[in-house]
């Protein structure tokens, strides 16, 4: 640990170039947090005063508890390297003195949020993979994500304990299975490849791997051994880290390197021969208490053990001889020095990601240049709880000029739109703080590059937040973080007692902000809802919210609830009509499914109401194979104005058509918003106006009659056109030995769910099964599974699409008319579906 | 049951001639309407009777009132002002709300019951739930209540052991005669919720009144409704939502205890209140004419919206109905001034929210928190002056969109520093700005005023500057009805 004042830390913020913003990312269980701890144990800054009393890991007690990790917590790490080792490096730095801002974050899918608000704020990752397991589908995930942010990776290789010890592989073997486990990697990373990144692949020969046994605190890359062997053999150090791995051999017999196997017992790869191999011999000779010979030994690699340190005896002893002769801080840090991008450096090419305004303006140079003098941009990425109750630090990375304690500050919210004054506050900053361990200590400024906390903005900031300078009111924000999974599973939560529902509605309140990805919504019913990602990430928030936030309140939790949306399956039968309520005006129309992947596309902003008509009409005739013209008479898009519906202007030669148009239009976003069969949002349905009669006064002819009209013509469309119910599905991605694989099958089947995809890991005896499994069948999947397969499988949910339900919820009897049913039950609606003929009038 | 009886023509006609009343405004609602001419026949003979008897005043007028522009259970003191009456007769289900101008004379109606079935109900309800029972009655079996009560006491009696009969409270009908608030000491008797002689508390809800003994709370009572489950069930269920409520049901002679019910209601009433959080323009619908006290309610609503940083728009529409306010789409919310039981408007069909003056302080009081206690006269709320709540400033967090948002009256302190003359650039700059037509997809929402609101909408009106000013040839209109214009396919 290295103690430090708050003036001594905030000293080195100022230095840019010596600054590394990082993540530590990985799947589940591959021991992120393990490795983390071994970095903080050497490097790890706390305050002066309270050194040798805290301890850096310990956070939630549940985390503990499951041993999983729920929350990221940012840690910051000094390190100080030697002239000798900083030989080598190119970049701009100034003196030796490096700051380095770790955040671990979460490996479970359903608090992926977490990864994606840690990535935002950072500028490199450290990806952490199981040598045994390999690349998994987190791994992917995350990778896919930090690579979307311009965020470089190195990568290492962890759990190498477990080759030596566990499984005992030899030299040969191990290599390919690492070798395996960086070309997988390496898959994705070129996949994502992004020219102003450069090559993100990563090289253990180029010293962008490492290789490391969290756990007992060692690790090494191929430069500590190349260095080493340089030095020996009198050869240059980067020619030798070529040597140490790939297809170079060496024969100590001969004393000659070949690029092939020469097929003499003695000739082995480079990598085997002086890394692995040495490795092996040490733990062999420590696990042994060789004593006599692992002396000698030490002496020759210049590791020297402290007297009560030799008393050790096996486990103990390897652990302390290797964290001696490797420890992990050395190599994993100077990994990361090395490669991993400065602030400055990393904002150049991070601005046109970060920034939502034009890139030539001042805002978009101050970041690009991570100019402390430039205005303020600054992004909150989360709330962190504080100690105080019900209070939050607005945590965010500075990425131009600085903030300080007392500062008055623009804050745009999510919604803010440049020019306007919605979701914008100038507020002040009450204080700056940085985190010294657990210690938070009050600091007057913080520059650019660095993470900061603020006090006094928790009262405005729900979960992110773009901060600049009172007076820069032309700054846009910095865009928002899109994550990769979506709140699908929601409870309904109620208290106990009646009169405890101001401490209920406070506690949302402060659930909603301490978690990026929770939503905190009201239902037409009265019930208030929180949605999550998965059943875990519900779990843990209902636990916050009762525990935390509401001071132990007992609160009432429904069954997890599924929302549905409603589509049709086929144009309407017939054109449908409702006449106004004085049966003067009368509105024809029709409804028909939308192309595929249509709704996706708007979904995805593709195609929106913002859209220059022209270029829609360009990608929906072109993609969609609209009519040029009819993708130009969309009215509008529905629910809230941008969600995946859409009314179409069909008529011809009506009169006062345009003046109807708006209130269609309200009577449209009314009705998509809640479906004819169960108010459930609709989807993918296009409704085509065929024909209107209009009454010839105007009076007759307004928004109180049409808006109503409107409404029924268009569930009358609907009921019309086959309606279906549509249910959100997870992509299950499962990994277990083969002799699961039977649970694995039976579980799902049972589940309604169906494997696409069973792939065995090469050169593992793992199975990798993908599949799709609806969401509402997904409640205690992973219990179930775990039962079935002994707890060989953990499943990873995630959501991937809406499926349609192919059962008629017309048809009494069937599935979907019974999710229809629970589903008006719930709301509090009657429980028979309104029938077509209240909606629709005859002539 | 004959007319006469169930009219209660002798009593109305005394009540005329007492007060020597000359033009009468029978007021009916619409279900008894068909009895209307028999009724006004009967009571003009009874008059006429009672005239020969005394002479020396005028015989008196006669008018029968129909189609009622608000809620047929309030007085329509406007409908009998046209006649220049000097008093109303109600006909039917009433309110019994305090009218402004004319006095007013409700006839309740009998509706059968059975006494003792009813009693012997009572005293189940009030030997198993082992606390002590407040009956309160629907006003058309305000007639029948002596005779429960009497069998009350006798089936107290036989089981001597259990209940004695101060167990069973049951209210009084204040009086079938309103008076108009004339004096202000007569306001504030009706207005004053708690007159606290000898420490007993009184309550009094739609025409009800009953006083509690000493150091009990409603809390402790169940309630024991006899009669439908109308809107006057409805008021008492939600203001006394913390008592434990049943209802005897007369028409068919059973008993229901549903207690889900009222807490779905308010659960909704709760979400509505969140709803209207959200609103940027409210309208204030003026749902009575006669309710004592209604201008001021109205006021005191506009005060409210406009010191919330809303919008307000008052509305005169008599009942109001999905067709008229789809009028108003610009509203987001509407508040309904109007008389208890008429007040709770909520039906899917309307396009906006309709809330209760009540509820309206709820949401618009900055700082003021849904309790759970609930409210349906407005009269009480005038009395209740909205406190503010010092708090800490913090910006509004809306649970309909999850997040916080904006919040006018704590920006304000943004707008304060650019000064007047640059406010006005800024004013005259917005104006100025052309309407981009490639958004117009997306606006109309989130506008602060009508007037903007307008501005957002595709459809301007008739552009009368257009580029063609040549004339425009004849055209043929369409023929027929509108039901079905000459030429329109089925």
């Amino acid at each position: 640990m290295v103690k430090f004042t708050a003036e001594e830390l905030r000293r080195i913020m100022d230095f840019k170039h010596n600054i590394r913003n990082m993540s530590v990312i990985a799947h589940v269980d591959h021991g992120k947090s393990t490795l983390t701890d071994s970095l903080v144990a050497a490097a790890g800054i706390i305050a002066q005063e309270v050194a040798g009393d805290v301890r850096m890991t310990d956070t939630r007690a549940d985390e503990a508890e499951r041993g999983i990790t729920i929350k990221s917590t940012g840690i910051s790490l000094y390190y100080e390297m030697t002239d000798e080792a900083l030989k080598g490096y190119k970049g701009e730095r100034q003196g030796n003195e490096y700051l380095i801002n770790l955040i671990d974050s979460p490996g479970h899918v359903d608090f992926s949020s977490e990864v994606t608000a840690a990535l935002r704020i950072t500028d490199g990752a450290l990806v952490v993979v199981d040598c045994i397991e390999g690349v998994c589908v987190q791994t992917e995930t995350v990778l896919r994500q930090a690579l979307g942010e311009r965020i470089r990776p190195v990568l290492t290789v962890n759990k190498m304990d477990r080759c030596f010890l566990e499984l005992q592989v030899d030299g040969e073997e191990a290599y390919t299975t690492f070798q395996k486990v960086i070309e997988n990697a390496n898959v994705i990373m070129a996949t994502y490849e992004d020219p102003l990144l450069g090559d993100v692949q990563v090289y253990p020969e180029k010293g962008t791997v490492a290789f490391s046994a969290g756990l007992h605190g060692w690790a090494f890359t191929l430069s500590n051994f190349a260095k080493m062997y340089a030095s020996k053999f009198g050869v240059d150090e980067s020619k030798m880290m070529e040597r140490l791995w790939g297809e170079n051999f060496f024969d100590p017999a001969t004393k000659k390197w070949t690029t092939k196997n020469t097929g003499s017992p003695t000739c082995k790869r480079g990598f085997v021969q002086f890394c692995y191999e040495p490795i092996k011999q040490i733990i062999n000779t420590c696990m042994n208490d060789q004593k006599d010979k692992l002396w000698p030994m030490l002496t020759k690699l210049n590791v020297t053990m402290k007297s009560d340190e030799k008393e050790l005896m096996g486990k103990a002893l390897m652990k302390r001889v290797m964290q001696t002769w490797l420890p992990a801080s050395t190599a994993l840090l100077e990994m990361m020095i090395h490669h991993l991008p400065s602030p400055a450096t990393a904002q150049k090419y991070r601005v046109e990601n970060l920034y939502e305004g034009p890139l030539d303006d001042q805002y978009a140079n101050a970041i690009r240049n991570c100019d402390p003098e430039g205005p303020l941009m600054l992004y909150v990425s989360k709330m962190i709880p504080a100690s105080d109750k019900g209070r939050f630090f607005a945590f965010g990375r500075v990425f131009a000029g600085k903030v300080s304690t007392g500062v008055k500050v623009r804050i745009m919210g999510p919604n803010y739109v440049p020019g306007e004054k919605k979701d914008l506050y100038v507020k002040n900053v009450q204080r700056t703080v940085i985190w010294m361990g657990k210690k938070q200590e009050t600091v007057e400024d913080v520059p650019c590059g660095n993470t900061v906390a603020m006090v006094g903005l928790d009262q405005f900031i729900t979960k992110n937040a773009t901060l600049t300078n009172e007076k820069e009111v032309d700054a846009h924000p910095i865009r928002a973080m899109k994550f990769s999974v979506s709140p699908v599973v929601r409870v309904a939560v109620q208290c106990k007692v009646a009169s405890d529902l101001p401490k209920l509605v406070e506690g949302l309140k402060r659930l909603a902000k301490s978690d990026p990805m929770v939503v905190c919504t009201i239902e037409e019913s009265g019930e208030h809802i929180i949605a999550g990602a998965g059943e875990l990430h519900l779990e843990i928030c209902l636990k916050d919210l009762q525990d935390d936030f509401m001071g132990g309140a007992e609160i009432i939790k429904s069954d997890p609830v599924v929302s549905f949306r409603e589509t049709v399956l086929e144009k309407s039968s017939r054109t449908v009509m409702s006449k106004s309520p004085n049966k003067h005006n009368r509105l024809y129309m029709e409804a028909r499914p939308l192309e595929e992947g249509l709704p996706e596309a708007i979904d995805d902003g593709r195609i929106g109401p913002r859209d220059d008509p022209k270029v829609r009409s360009k990608i929906l005739s072109e993609e969609f194979g609209w009519d040029k013209d009819l993708a130009k008479k969309i009215w509008c898009f529905g629910p809230e104005t941008t969600g995946p519906n859409m009314v179409v202007d069909m008529c011809k030669g009506v009169q006062y058509l345009n003046e109807i148009k708006d209130s269609v239009v309200a009577g449209f976003q009314w009705a998509s918003k809640e479906g004819a069969l169960a108010e459930e949002n609709m989807r993918g349905i296009c409704f085509e106006v065929c024909d209107v009669v209009l009454h010839a006064d105007a009076i007759h002819r307004g928004g109180g009659q049409v808006i109503p009209t409107a409404r029924r013509v268009i569930y009358a469309s609907q009921l019309t056109a086959k309606p279906r119910l549509l249910e959100p599905v997870y992509l299950v991605e499962i990994q277990a030995p083969e002799q699961a694989l039977g649970g694995i099958y039976s579980v799902l089947n049972q589940k309604r769910g169906h494997v696409f995809e069973e792939m065995q890991r090469p050169g593992t005896p793992l199975y990798n099964i993908k599949a799709y499994l609806p969401v509402i069948e997904s409640f205690g999947f992973s219990g179930t599974l775990r039962a079935a397969t002994s707890g060989q499988a953990f499943p990873q949910c995630v959501f991937d699409h809406w499926d349609m339900m192919s059962s008629d919820p017309l048809e009494a009897g069937s599935q979907a008319a019974a999710h229809v049913a629970e589903i008006r039950k719930r709301k509090g609606l009657k429980e028979q579906m309104t029938p077509l003929s209240e909606y629709e009038d005859k002539l | 049951m004959d007319l006469e009886n169930y009219y209660e023509i002798d009593r109305v006609a005394d009540f005329i001639r007492t007060n020597n009343f000359t033009r009468i405004a029978l007021q009916f609602p619409d279900h008894l309407l068909k009895d209307s001419s028999k009724v006004l026949r009967a009571l003009r003979q009874k008059l006429h009777q009672l005239h020969l008897d005394s002479d020396g005043s005028t015989p008196a007028k006669l008018y029968v009132m129909a189609d009622t522009t608000y809620g047929s259970c309030c007085v329509d003191e406007v409908g009998a002002a046209h006649v220049k009456a000097d008093c109303v007769i109600h006909y039917g289900h009433t309110c019994l709300s305090p009218t402004t101008t004319i006095p007013a004379f409700c006839v309740f109606g009998k509706a059968p019951v059975r006494a003792s079935h009813c009693a012997e109900n009572i005293t189940k309800q009030a030997m198993k739930s082992g606390k002590p029972v407040l009956v309160l009655f629907g006003l058309e079996y305000a007639h029948a209540i002596p005779d429960i009560k009497k069998a009350v006491n006798v089936e107290a009696s036989s089981h001597q052991d259990s209940i004695s009969v101060s167990g069973v409270l049951f209210a009084d009908v204040r009086s079938s005669v309103i008076y108009p608030l004339a004096s202000k000491k007569q306001t504030d008797e009706l207005l004053g919720f708690s007159y606290n002689q000898d420490h007993k508390e009184d309550h009094r809800i739609g025409g009800l009144s009953w006083s509690l003994p000493a150091g009990h709370k409603m809390e402790d009572y169940l309630l024991f409704w006899i009669g439908a489950d109308n809107s006057a069930f409805t008021n008492v269920i939600l203001t006394f939502n913390s008592s434990e409520t049943v209802r005897y049901d007369a028409n068919e002679g059973f008993l229901m205890a549903d207690v889900m019910q009222q807490s779905r209601i308010l659960k909704r009433r709760y979400y509505l209140v969140e709803k209207a959080k959200d609103a940027n323009m409210v309208g204030i619908l003026v749902g009575t004419l006669g309710v004592a006290g209604y201008l001021d309610m109205i006021h005191q609503m506009t005060d409210l919206v406009t010191r919330a940083e809303k919008k307000a728009y008052t509305l005169v529409m008599g009942r109001p109905n999905p067709a008229k306010l789809a009028n108003f789409p610009e509203c987001d919310v509407f508040i309904y001034v109007s008389c208890a039981q008429t007040a709770l408007l909520d039906s899917k069909e309307f396009l906006a929210p309709i809330i209760t003056p009540f509820e309206a302080m709820l949401a618009f009081n900055r700082g003021s928190q849904w309790t759970g206690a609930y409210q349906m006269e407005f009269q009480n709320l005038i009395a209740s002056c909205p406190v503010e709540v010092g708090q800490a400033p913090e910006a509004r967090f809306s649970f309909l969109q999850g997040g916080y948002v904006e919040d006018y009256d704590l920006r304000a302190d943004v707008d304060e520093e650019t000064d007047a003359v640059h406010s006005l650039v800024n004013v005259t700059e917005k104006a100025l700005q052309l309407q981009n037509k490639d958004t117009q997809l997306s606006k109309g929402k989130n506008a602060r005023s009508g007037a903007e609101f307008f501005v957002g909408r595709s459809f301007q009106g008739l552009e009368i500057n257009g580029n063609d000013a040549s004339p425009q040839p004849f055209l043929m209109g369409r023929t027929g009805k509108a039901s079905g214009y000459k030429g329109e396919q089925t």
